[in-house]
């Protein structure tokens, strides 16, 4: 069951590491419980499915806004709108609320773009620092051995898939769409899916490494 | 839902943060109302990063990406992915020619294809409808069995109800022939029967004729031919008073060519007395007389007149005489 323990410690460390100094209000127990019944309508179990997918959509859109720490912009929102909750606000769509909230977010940390700016050109050479020729080599490794777990259907598809520049590229992707006589969405999904799971293999296996 | 080329250009123009805020809301709202949608952006989010670390896009392009991709550490991480797979892809031996050339696809794997690209409404749909073909399969084959199982039956039946009306028939058949053997014997028996009368009626006019009974019972009188009412004497027949029976002998020509004969006896004032069909004419020393039994109590005293018809073939009856006497009873 979903209790909510390492999203409150969560909160409480990331809004020091990015907008402690306007965080004034914590995420109390009691509140993040006010919560979860509120978006489960008073299904506390239901609530958690519903906290954990705005909470992921909220990622999304802070990471497709270019911010640097989508993962703290999300539960930073998710923080505001639980203290509405809990000071008695009737919330009707959640959803449009959270988004609405995180807008107003975007903004604040658009103004302290400056800021922003600066860690970002710090996380970038630190990025550069971190992939040396040593990691990459690592990686390639750990991603030939993760294709080899992959079935070989699923391992050309997925190099097919990717293969080849622009024009060439959507070619290939029509081919395989006639070859496995499946729609355009259903291609791109499975391909997505075989990304997502070969980047968590190299992830683990970097991590074993 | 499906997003064509166009629709692919605009998703990467706002990944790269080129369009204006509200159709960036535009595209944020619809992405997390539409899960096709969300995989199409993170699908064109993808070919970006590839397009990156292969040194595709423009220079613009390139910046714009770096502002907003390699902000965070979890899309640094995907391109750090991005760059190992392409390295790894431009390596892979995937042959050229069976990309280009539509490899011969088995109708499992088509299948496997077809149930992959249903979303999970439609696969349930599909696997009702297979589980009811299957049902439907299993329920029709069972009723061609059972089908099959009464075909048997009936046919079994009809065999032997053929079988029996044959032996009906045979029994019917064997049972009209006795009928007609018992017909044959029957008629035989009845002719046997008939000529037996026959012969005893014979011997017993036989009889009567040879060995005339002195008894006062039985009168007898022969009437011979060509003797008129008004010729002369005509015969008397003296009937005593205890007589039973009166034996009649008509003569005839002995050329006569009937077998049987009629005889009608009738009073002079024409009542009829008796008659008497089936009669049969004997020889005796070159004579042909016919001869007639009738009851004594049918005679009265008086004057009679017999005519005496012949059968001809046909059953055509002629005339041959006509025969007068008297009766006088005898008191003794």
């Amino acid at each position: 069951m979903f209790d909510g323990q390492d999203h409150v410690q969560s909160a409480t460390d990331s809004s020091s590491q990015s907008a402690a100094a306007r965080q004034k209000w914590t995420l109390t127990q009691d509140a993040f419980d006010k919560l979860l019944l509120m978006l489960g309508s008073g299904d506390r179990e239901s609530g958690s499915q519903k906290y954990l997918e705005i909470r992921s959509n909220l990622m999304r859109f802070f990471e497709w806004r270019g911010c640097s720490f989508p993962e703290d912009h999300a539960d930073e929102t998710i923080n505001r709108v639980a203290r509405k909750v809990a000071e008695g606000e009737e919330i009707l769509n959640s959803f449009g609320y959270a988004m609405g909230v995180a807008r107003l977010l975007l903004l604040e940390i658009i103004k302290s773009r400056q800021r922003e700016q600066s860690a970002l050109t710090e996380m970038g050479t630190a990025s550069e620092a971190h992939s040396d020729s040593d990691d990459g080599e690592n990686r390639v490794t750990c991603l030939q051995s993760c294709l080899q777990t992959l079935s070989t259907e699923n391992r050309e598809l997925i190099l097919q898939y990717y293969q080849g520049e622009k024009g060439e590229k959507i070619q290939n992707r029509k081919r395989l769409m006639e070859r496995l006589r499946i729609p355009v969405n259903t291609l791109r999904m499975r391909a997505l899916r075989l990304r997502e799971r070969l980047q968590g293999c190299v992830e683990e296996c970097l991590e074993r490494a | 839902m499906a997003v064509d080329l166009n629709s692919e250009k605009l998703i990467a123009q706002y990944l790269l943060g080129e369009l204006p805020e509200e159709q960036q809301i535009e595209i944020e709202d619809r992405a997390f109302e539409d899960e096709d949608y969300l995989t199409a952006i993170t699908a064109v989010e993808n070919d970006l990063i590839d397009e990156y670390v292969r040194h595709e896009l423009s220079e613009t392009e390139r910046r714009k990406f770096e502002s907003r991709f390699l902000a965070s550490a979890e899309r640094r991480k995907r391109v750090e992915f991005a760059k190992a797979f392409a390295k790894v892809a431009a390596e892979s031996t995937v042959p050229k020619k069976i990309e280009l050339t539509p490899r011969t696809v088995s109708w499992r794997e088509s299948l496997e294809a077809f149930i992959r690209g249903l979303n999970p409404a439609a696969r349930f749909a599909f696997a009702a409808i297979v589980l009811l073909i299957l049902l439907g399969g299993a329920w029709l084959m069972t009723e061609t069995l059972r089908l099959r199982t009464q075909l048997t039956q009936l046919q079994a039946e009809n065999q032997s109800r053929q079988t029996e009306r044959q032996s009906l028939q045979q029994q019917v058949e064997t049972e009209r022939r006795q009928n007609e053997e018992l017909a044959a014997r029957l008629n035989q028996e009845k002719q046997q029967r008939e000529q037996s009368e026959d012969s005893l009626r014979q011997l017993s006019e036989t009889a009567e004729t040879t060995n005339p009974a002195p008894r006062p019972i039985i009168a007898a009188l022969t009437l011979l031919p060509g003797m008129s009412r008004g010729a002369g004497e005509k015969p008397k027949l003296l009937l005593p008073e205890n007589a039973r029976l009166v034996r009649l002998q008509i003569g005839i020509d002995p050329e006569e060519p009937y077998q049987t004969f009629s005889a009608e006896l009738r009073t002079v004032a024409g009542r009829q007395i008796w008659t008497r069909e089936n009669l049969t004419a004997r020889a005796h020393r070159g004579a042909r007389a016919v001869g007639l039994t009738l009851p004594a109590t049918a005679l009265k005293p008086g004057q009679y007149e017999l005519k005496l018809s012949g059968v001809a073939e046909g059953g055509r009856s002629e005339d041959i005489g006509f025969y007068y006497f008297d009766v006088i009873i005898r008191h003794d």
